[in-house]
């Protein structure tokens, strides 16, 4: 057992900071060892960022996605090949993240997008999970999820629907997340898939 | 010492969409959700999980933070315990054996008190400068004593002996003024 007066000279301590400090001790001794925070889980040295479960930071204006909704048309095509959505109402299998990015939009709506490393071949599988955006009314419509850079949605990365207050849906994206500044969910109309739709959500 | 941002404060920035809070609040807490998820599931990678469903829940549930209810660090407890417990209602368990014998592990209301214990203190450990936590992790957690800390850091025994009473008082000062409170039912 640790001993309290092993371990600092107390002898000029006051009787109520001696009696604090000894309340601190016993805590210590009651709360035992905290867990060793797995990688996946650590803070990176630099900045408080997580090594593992990393804050992007986007350094610009979220002004600025404003001006943003105006798109890479060509990419679009990509975006429909390119993933995969399952979407469920809790993300209940693990998802191995190791970029965790917050999102959020008007009236209230959040997203947590979680981001796992790349396969050998560079496919980068991704979880939205979204809270408050609104049901669509057509059965057509759509939300969006496209990567930005220059602060432009340049990338889709897939599409899906919500349905009750928490939708999850998985993508995987080919593509190289160097350069990339943001994220934003769109809402598409059917029939409009020739331009981006307005921003709901943005990094 | 230098004032320190209330976790109060941090959710409520953080339900306005205020990142380096929400990253404030992560570097403060992951490693004691960490650890109280560990406890609970005995499964690291269920563990993970947890953690990561609890910063999900922070985020997406900050607005509903009322900071006149009580602190911070019970708030993020309930939604750390809430996380914890849909992981343990996942799992998928063999009946166990009835025992002949009561058991004497501590019980349900005991194991709760020591796991907001064990909370309150690892998260008040996040607030010490590295070099007083580390002296602590040592002194109490290592097996080492007072002399044997002192030469594993090459350092002398009185500064050790002044960093561990200075990180004493820091607790206590973490412990009085940000966490009076009690968990959230």
């Amino acid at each position: 057992m640790t001993d309290f007066d092993d371990l600092i000279d107390s002898d000029d301590l006051s009787p109520e900071e001696e009696l604090r400090l000894r309340r601190v001790h016993e805590l210590l001794l009651q709360a035992g060892p905290p867990a060793d925070l797995p990688p996946a889980l650590a803070l990176a040295p630099a900045g408080g960022r997580h090594a593992g479960a990393e804050i992007i930071d986007f350094p610009l204006p979220r002004r600025r996605w404003a001006v943003a909704a105006v798109a890479a048309l060509a990419a679009v095509v990509l975006a429909f090949g390119g993933g995969y959505v399952l979407g469920h109402s809790k993300g209940q299998s693990a998802f191995a993240a190791s970029r965790v990015v917050p999102m959020h939009g008007s009236n209230g709506a959040l997203a947590m997008l979680r981001i796992a490393k790349p396969d050998q071949v560079g496919n980068w599988p991704m979880q939205i999970e979204v809270t408050g955006l609104p049901a669509q009314a057509k059965r057509s419509a759509y939300y969006t999820l496209w990567l930005t850079k220059g602060h432009k949605p340049v990338e889709p990365c897939g599409t899906f629907r919500v349905h009750g207050s928490t939708t999850t849906a998985r993508f995987t994206i080919p593509y190289s997340l160097k350069g990339v500044d943001g994220w934003v969910v769109t809402a598409q109309q059917a029939g409009a898939d020739a331009r981006v739709g307005p921003i709901v959500l943005s990094t | 010492m230098q004032p320190v941002t209330s976790d109060g404060d941090l959710i409520q920035r953080a339900a306005t969409g205020d990142r380096s809070a929400f990253e404030d609040l992560y570097r403060r807490y992951a490693r004691p959700v960490f650890g109280l998820a560990l406890r609970r599931l005995g499964d690291r990678g269920r563990a993970e999980d947890a953690v990561q469903e609890t910063f999900t829940s922070v985020w997406r549930s900050a607005a509903t933070y009322r900071p006149e209810r009580g602190p911070g660090a019970p708030w993020i407890y309930a939604v750390a315990r809430n996380a914890i417990v849909d992981r343990a209602r996942a799992r998928t368990e063999l009946p166990a054996d009835i025992p002949d014998e009561p058991s004497a592990d501590a019980g349900p209301p005991d194991r709760a008190e020591q796991s907001w214990v064990a909370w309150r203190v690892h998260r008040a450990l996040e607030e010490l400068p590295e070099r007083e936590r580390e002296v602590i992790a040592l002194a109490y957690w290592s097996g080492l004593s007072q002399s044997e800390v002192a030469e594993f850091l090459d350092i002398p025994l009185g500064t050790v002996k002044t960093r561990t009473r200075a990180a004493l008082g820091r607790l206590s000062e973490i412990l009085e003024e940000e966490l009076e409170g009690e968990p959230v039912e």
